[in-house]
């Protein structure tokens, strides 16, 4: 009447499932254990190295004394902000000019960078690199500062976003300190510029520390992108598996 | 006990079997019989329970689906009573103080303080709550299978039809307690939707601003909103859902279930297992397995981390916004409304009326209505308790693939903003491809699977006609009126497939 | 599965309650390995409904909890349903159908239903029915107690000459806090978090905006303020693009174009976001010349008649 094979296979595929979703928390928990480094400020850096890599690696598109041209806007007060940021994000240099800036490893060393970021500050004036500790900002504020301004666009799981016309908010999981202030003063790309002080600079900071590893006390926190992935396992996983649950006590039926 | 044991030795008459079986040694009664005679000699409900208890189900898995959706509700109603216990229903601001310390401070309504005190102190109270809106999903999922099946299937012709009205009602109803219910955290997302819904009512001419007024408490948003929405919540929709349902199944009960052709299956018996105890099992072992899946899911999957959205903000917004699943084809219909705004003597059509209130009406419309259309358009008013196959009616399951392939084109348009990010395509573009392939894929879908489901339907006839056929020689209607002989095989295969030349 | 006949087996409470036969096994399948997984399930209901008591006793884990319970609903549940498949007698059982309908309305309707002392006083039941109209008249009238009537509360917000924009806490808002291609979002001042007063201040730089000769002076130095509730659907417009100066609402990406007065140029908003008459005072802050030209948010039906 009950075949061995026949009973233990709904069973099998469920304890499959539950161990898939076990795993996947359990890594996820790993995950979330492992602290986060930021690495230091260092003005030292030679402008004779930086404007060699800058014309080599830069001048093409934004000019030999970063006047800007056809394939580039011109780096004359955008400060070392702006350079440091899309350097060590490594959405600059691009591949080739009118090629997407998305976020890559770098591609040039730590001593290069500050070399080409106090190149291009020496351009004109602009917004210099802050000091952003995240470790100094109240979290509490920080979320506020971060709901009313950030979310928005890049989601209030830092998990980003479209902003329309192709161009993407992109997810905060691997935006450290500096790389956030950097940019919240700068406005990069489609992204507007807000004049934070250093607290609110601070406190933003932590809260986006605090989104690398949102706090998930309810389980695997696939609803970062919201109720579109929800909707899709309530579907997938729920009815799916009733459906098999169904099927299985309506089997004896002809 | 033992008073009831006393009873029935006093008076019984042991020792004769009534269904005129060998009589054979009397024996003690088991416990649970002897609860059963405790409860009969006190009500005389075993004279009743008779015709009950023996009433034949038959016992098909697809019959299983609707009592899926039953199930949630039981689920949803006791976890929700539980949570009750801790909501508040106020939208007045306090002050949140508690372990999660990004809100500590931070002002938020006592709506959203108190489900954040539920997720984060009430032990148990996050998994409470990630059941309730889990079920919630799949229970609305397990209704629209529910209805598949019996759309599919023709179960709602007469006497019927009156059924599909209450269920339809019912998913109206379903789809209400979802939508107050995942407003009722006042976070950001829900509060977003909520936005919507009173942009939506505000869009109807003439008494659009009145009616807005009246649900909402005033121009939104109200502080009467939250205290309303809980009443819709846990008393009205909740009330009538169980009036509804208790209805639905008298119905059910009354007119007896539909079953599947085949075997000895006729329109005028029913073949299956008795209510009790084959059906009650089943019911009762699937009523334990859906609470099983879905707090399995639950526990592990993490559902709507208010937490991470924050309070409601009237001024401040989230990306992507989304509502939960079943109201994202009213989103997408939304998102991919035509910006055509004309004023006609002096009033305006807004742009979310067509999308968001005229084209919900006429296919939620045309859903209750369908029993009726199908039986105006087929001159069918006959009673039907045998199943027909999906492709036995052709323009029925061309036009429930059709209204599901538009559910589907606005479900995914209301998730453009996500699936752009996913596939690297502007989102502007995905609302253009959207536009044009809700009309495309509608008729496409119609024309295609009208036209195999009447092939199938032909060869259908032309089996029937060969199996009943003496010698495996039958006669059948060609396209053109005529007769035309059909040819069997020895298996009562036919011979010859298509129409001849 | 043995072809037993129909209803051999009426089950527990299928007979006479005092009379109860000697245990006629015939019908009830014998199956000793299926009775042992079942009971096996329910121990294991039982042992994982005693874990999730002690789970919750130590204080809780929800997603141990959600294993335990699921356990344990899932133990009881698959015992239930091995019972049912392999433990009770499964022929399948015939019953009639009988046909629906009464015989009495079929004959005469009318007499079975409602007898003529009601169905020929057609005016009384006519003249009652009013009566019921009536009622139910004057009961909608509470009806109107639940809102206010809408008058011109969606034509005005709280915007009027001489407010000064300030932020969420109520602190005016300085230029010098807004970067060229920053925005910020501003409310009048002493209504900090309105929502209908909720405004977009953007500053695109000097010289830039392209607005209607009538509004050139509504916008000092290159900065333009716009009501931050969408003309589609009133959800708040946050999103920017500062390369292409649009605003664009993330719930149904209405995309309004910020240098040319805000017009939308693309989703399914048609009316621009109105736009906020404001000056740049001495002391750096700014002040509203008034309020929106146009009701904010989206349309009604009378929404151009100007309230």
């Amino acid at each position: 009447m009950l075949a061995a094979g026949e009973r233990l296979r709904p069973y099998a595929a469920l304890l499959a499932v539950i161990a898939a979703m076990l795993g996947w928390w359990l890594v996820e928990q790993a995950d979330a254990s492992r602290a986060a480094s930021s690495v230091g400020v260092t003005q030292v850096a030679s402008l004779d190295t930086g404007r060699s890599l800058y014309l080599q690696g830069c001048a093409a598109c934004h000019g030999p004394s970063g006047e800007g041209s056809a394939y580039g806007p011109s780096l004359v007060g955008v400060g070392a902000a702006a350079a440091d940021f899309q350097l060590r994000t490594g959405r600059m240099p691009l591949s080739a000019p009118g090629a997407p800036a998305v976020r890559q490893s770098p591609a040039y060393s730590e001593e290069q960078i500050e070399a080409i970021d106090a190149f291009v500050a020496s351009l004109g004036p602009g917004p210099a690199i802050p000091n952003v500790v995240a470790s100094n900002g109240d979290l509490a504020r920080g979320r506020q500062l971060y709901l009313a301004n950030c979310a928005a666009c890049h989601g209030a799981t830092g998990a980003g976003g479209t902003v329309g016309g192709g161009f993407v908010a992109p997810p905060l999981d691997r935006a450290d300190s500096r790389t956030v202030g950097e940019a919240t003063i700068v406005g990069p790309g489609p992204m507007p510029a807000f004049a934070f002080d250093q607290q609110q600079l601070d406190d933003l900071a932590a809260y986006v520390e605090l989104l690398h590893h949102p706090p998930h006390p309810g389980g695997l926190p696939v609803a970062e992108v919201g109720p579109v992935a929800e909707g899709f396992l309530a579907g997938a996983v729920g009815i799916v598996t009733l459906l098999a649950v169904a099927r299985w006590i309506g089997r004896g039926a002809r | 006990m033992c008073t009831a044991v006393a009873d029935e030795r006093a008076s019984g008459a042991p020792g004769r079997a009534i269904d005129g079986g060998p009589v054979q040694e009397p024996r003690r009664p088991t416990e649970l019989e002897r609860i059963a005679i405790w409860f009969d000699r006190r009500t005389g409900f075993g004279r009743y329970a008779g015709t009950v208890l023996r009433k034949v189900f038959p016992d098909h898995w697809t019959f299983l689906l609707g009592e899926v959706a039953l199930f949630c509700f039981v689920i949803l109603l006791a976890t929700g009573v539980f949570m009750t216990f801790f909501y508040t229903p106020d939208s007045r601001p306090t002050t949140y103080h508690g372990p999660y310390a990004p809100l500590d401070g931070t002002q938020v309504s006592a709506a959203f303080g108190s489900v954040m005190r539920l997720s984060f102190e009430v032990r148990a109270g996050l998994l409470m709550r990630q059941i309730h809106h889990w079920t919630a999903l799949v229970f609305l999922g397990s209704i629209a299978v529910h209805l598949a099946r019996v759309f599919f299937t023709g179960a709602f012709r007469r006497p019927r039809d009156i059924n599909w009205v209450v269920g339809v009602g019912l998913l109206l109803l379903a789809l209400a307690e979802g939508f107050t219910g995942y407003s009722l955290p006042d976070d950001l997302l829900s509060g977003t939707g909520l936005r919507i819904a009173y942009s939506a009512a505000i869009s109807i001419p003439f008494i659009g601003p009145w009616l807005a007024s009246l649900i909402f408490g005033g121009e939104f948003p109200t502080l009467d909103l939250i205290s309303r929405l809980f009443v819709f919540h846990v008393m009205l929709f909740p009330g009538l859902l169980i009036a509804g349902i208790g209805t639905h199944l008298l119905f059910v009960f009354v007119q007896s279930h539909t079953q599947y052709k085949g075997g000895t299956r006729r329109e005028d018996n029913v073949v299956g297992q008795p209510f009790w105890p084959g059906q009650v099992f089943r019911s009762v072992g699937l009523l334990f397995m859906t609470a099983a899946v879905i707090s399995l899911i639950a526990g592990l999957i993490q559902i709507n981390p208010i937490w991470l959205y924050g309070p409601f903000i009237p001024y401040a917004v989230s990306s992507p916004a989304q509502p939960d699943w079943y109201v994202g084809w009213l989103e997408g219909a939304l998102r991919l409304g035509l910006p055509i705004e004309p004023t006609i003597l002096g009033v305006t059509i807004p742009a979310p009326f067509i999308p968001g209130v005229v084209i919900p009406t006429i296919l939620i419309t045309g859903l209750l209505l369908w029993p009726f259309i199908e039986a105006r358009l087929t001159h069918d008013r006959a009673e039907h308790h045998l199943l027909d196959w999906p492709w036995e009616s052709p323009v029925r399951v061309a036009t429930g693939a059709a209204a599901i392939s538009l559910f589907l084109v606005f479900t995914l348009a209301g998730g453009n903003d996500v699936i752009g990010v996913f596939l690297n395509v502007p989102v502007e573009s995905l609302t253009m491809v959207f536009r044009v392939l809700l009309v495309v894929l509608a008729v496409g879908t119609w024309v295609a699977i009208y036209w195999l489901a009447s092939a199938r339907r032909r060869r259908g006839e032309v089996e029937r006609a060969v199996e009943t056929a003496p010698g495996g020689i039958a006669l059948r209607r060609t396209p053109d009126g005529g007769f035309q002989e059909v040819e069997g095989s020895p298996g009562g295969q036919p011979t010859q497939g298509g129409p001849p030349a | 599965m043995s072809e037993e006949p129909p209803r051999r087996n009426p089950g527990l409470l299928g007979r006479p309650a005092a009379l109860v036969p000697a245990r006629s096994d015939a019908g009830i399948p014998e199956n000793p390995a299926a009775e042992r997984l079942a009971g096996l399930a329910f121990v294991a209901a039982l042992l994982a409904g005693i874990g999730l008591l002690v789970v919750y006793v130590l204080g809780g884990q929800t997603q141990i909890e959600a294993v335990l319970l699921t356990a344990c609903l899932g133990g009881i549940g698959f015992g239930i349903i091995v019972w049912a498949q392999a433990l009770l007698p499964n022929a399948p059982v015939t019953e009639v159908r009988h046909p629906l309908g009464s015989e009495e309305s079929a004959a005469d309707p009318g007499d079975a239903l409602a007898a003529p002392a009601i169905t020929r006083r057609t005016m009384l039941v006519r003249l009652m029915l009013g009566a019921f109209a009536g009622l139910a008249a004057a009961l909608a009238v509470p009806v109107f107690s639940l809102g206010p009537a809408p008058g011109r509360e969606l034509f005005v917000t709280p915007w009027r000459k001489g407010l000064r924009l300030v932020d969420e806490t109520n602190i005016p808002v300085l230029g010098a806090q807004i970067p060229v291609g920053g925005l910020l979002t501003v409310f009048p001042e002493g209504y900090p978090g309105s929502a209908d007063g909720q405004t977009l201040l953007i500053n695109v730089g000097p010289g830039r905006l392209q607005l209607a000769p009538d509004r050139a002076s509504w916008a000092p130095n290159g900065f333009v303020a716009y009501s931050k509730v969408c003309t589609h659907a009133g959800c708040p417009v946050g999103l920017y693009r500062a390369t292409l100066e649009s605003l664009i609402c993330p719930c149904h990406q209405s995309t309004f174009d910020v240098l040319r007065g805000a017009v939308p140029t693309g989703g399914p908003a048609v009316r621009p976001l109105p736009q906020l008459p404001i000056t740049l005072q001495p002391d750096g802050t700014f002040a509203a010349l008034g309020d929106f030209p146009e009701p904010v948010g989206p349309s009604f039906w009378n929404v151009h008649s100007g309230g």
